[in-house]
């Protein structure tokens, strides 16, 4: 950046922004400390797709035609096609011209550079009694979740979707 | 940025991340508690579902408490673009910063200083200096050229300058 500014960013970053409250270290703990039980803040619960409730059944027929058809396009390719790697040679004086190959698994050079979660659809489903005797609303929320990684080196990237369902435990406030 | 080991709690994560995301939620919501709610959101979603990922956590977690407060702005029904509420509104609260060795006058100032840039230039500001984001990833962010961002912040940078008196050695 530039030389003018440096005084001034380096007085920015030794500011230190203020800390959290203790009340929201507590509302964590209950999140992340006991998963299962419901609190009186909003709680993220994750529905399976393994669930007998999830509406997210209804895909699996298909995921499995999917794989039926994969596992046939594989199985009757004539020619394997080797896994793609990047090869070094590197000549070794005095032998015959045998290359030294090193292998790097592309996968690897890839790295995740975001997650976004929208939310596209919200409703409330009314309220309810937690068990300390507190009202709340329960918030069902749809949220699609796109992961997405790329490879610095030759900037292609991967992008990953997938739907997701929170049923949230809003407690109610009086003001 | 130095990564916390994979068996750290989210006690040190949350000590390590927890006052960066706060400050920078404060840029897009409205009050200090909307900010603690989104950040709580966030922080809950990227440990339960996004700690494995690997990559950059603290750029993870800032765009989740972005999105966190779109869904939030969204939510409460304003209509209106977020950036334009929040540029229009004092923001309200407690103080952004710790206080500082040589007091507080010069952290007031600094605030007040801060408050009062625009915000495209705030928010590029926080993500800059205490998001520790590159110019690439705040742009990733925001949606806008990297380039935007760095002009960004050298305005930010000059507005500041202009408005605090220099720093008593």
């Amino acid at each position: 950046m530039n030389d003018d500014f440096s005084n001034l960013e380096a007085e920015l970053k030794r500011m230190r922004p203020c800390a959290p409250s203790s009340e929201l270290q507590t509302r964590l703990a209950a999140a992340l400390d006991r998963p299962a039980a419901p609190t009186a803040q909003p709680v993220s619960t994750y529905r399976s797709a393994f669930s007998w409730r999830s509406w997210k059944w209804t895909l699996w027929p298909a995921a499995v035609a999917a794989a039926v058809v994969l596992a046939l396009v594989i199985t009757r390719r004539p020619d394997p096609v080797p896994p793609i790697t990047d090869q070094t040679t590197h000549p070794v004086s005095g032998t015959a011209a045998e290359p030294l190959t090193t292998t790097t698994p592309v996968a690897d050079l890839y790295k995740p550079v975001s997650a976004e979660n929208v939310l596209y659809d919200s409703r409330d489903e009314g309220l309810v009694t937690l068990d300390d005797g507190t009202a709340a609303h329960r918030v069902f929320q749809c949220y699609l979740d796109t992961y997405t990684w790329r490879n610095p080196r030759t900037d292609a990237s991967l992008s990953w979707t997938v739907p997701r369902d929170e049923v949230r435990i809003v407690p109610v406030r009086a003001y | 940025m130095e990564d916390l080991p994979d068996h750290a709690s989210w006690n040190q994560w949350f000590d390590r991340y927890g006052p960066r995301l706060l400050l920078c939620a404060r840029q897009w919501t409205r009050s200090l508690a909307d900010a603690e709610d989104v950040v709580q959101e966030a922080f809950v979603r990227f440990w339960k579902h996004q700690r494995g990922l690997g990559g950059e956590p603290l750029a993870l977690l800032l765009t989740s408490v972005r999105r966190a407060a779109f869904d939030r702005a969204r939510g409460e029904s304003r209509r209106t673009a977020r950036e334009e509420q929040v540029a229009g509104d004092e923001l309200e609260g407690g103080a952004f910063f710790e206080p500082l060795l040589e007091g507080n006058d010069r952290r007031a100032e600094i605030e007040t200083a801060l408050r009062c840039l625009p915000f495209e230039q705030r928010e590029v500001l926080v993500l800059k200096i205490w998001g520790e984001l590159t110019f690439e990833e705040i742009a990733r962010q925001l949606d806008i050229p990297a380039n935007t961002a760095a002009s960004r912040y050298r305005y930010a940078l000059a507005s500041l300058r202009k408005e605090l008196t220099a720093p008593v050695p």
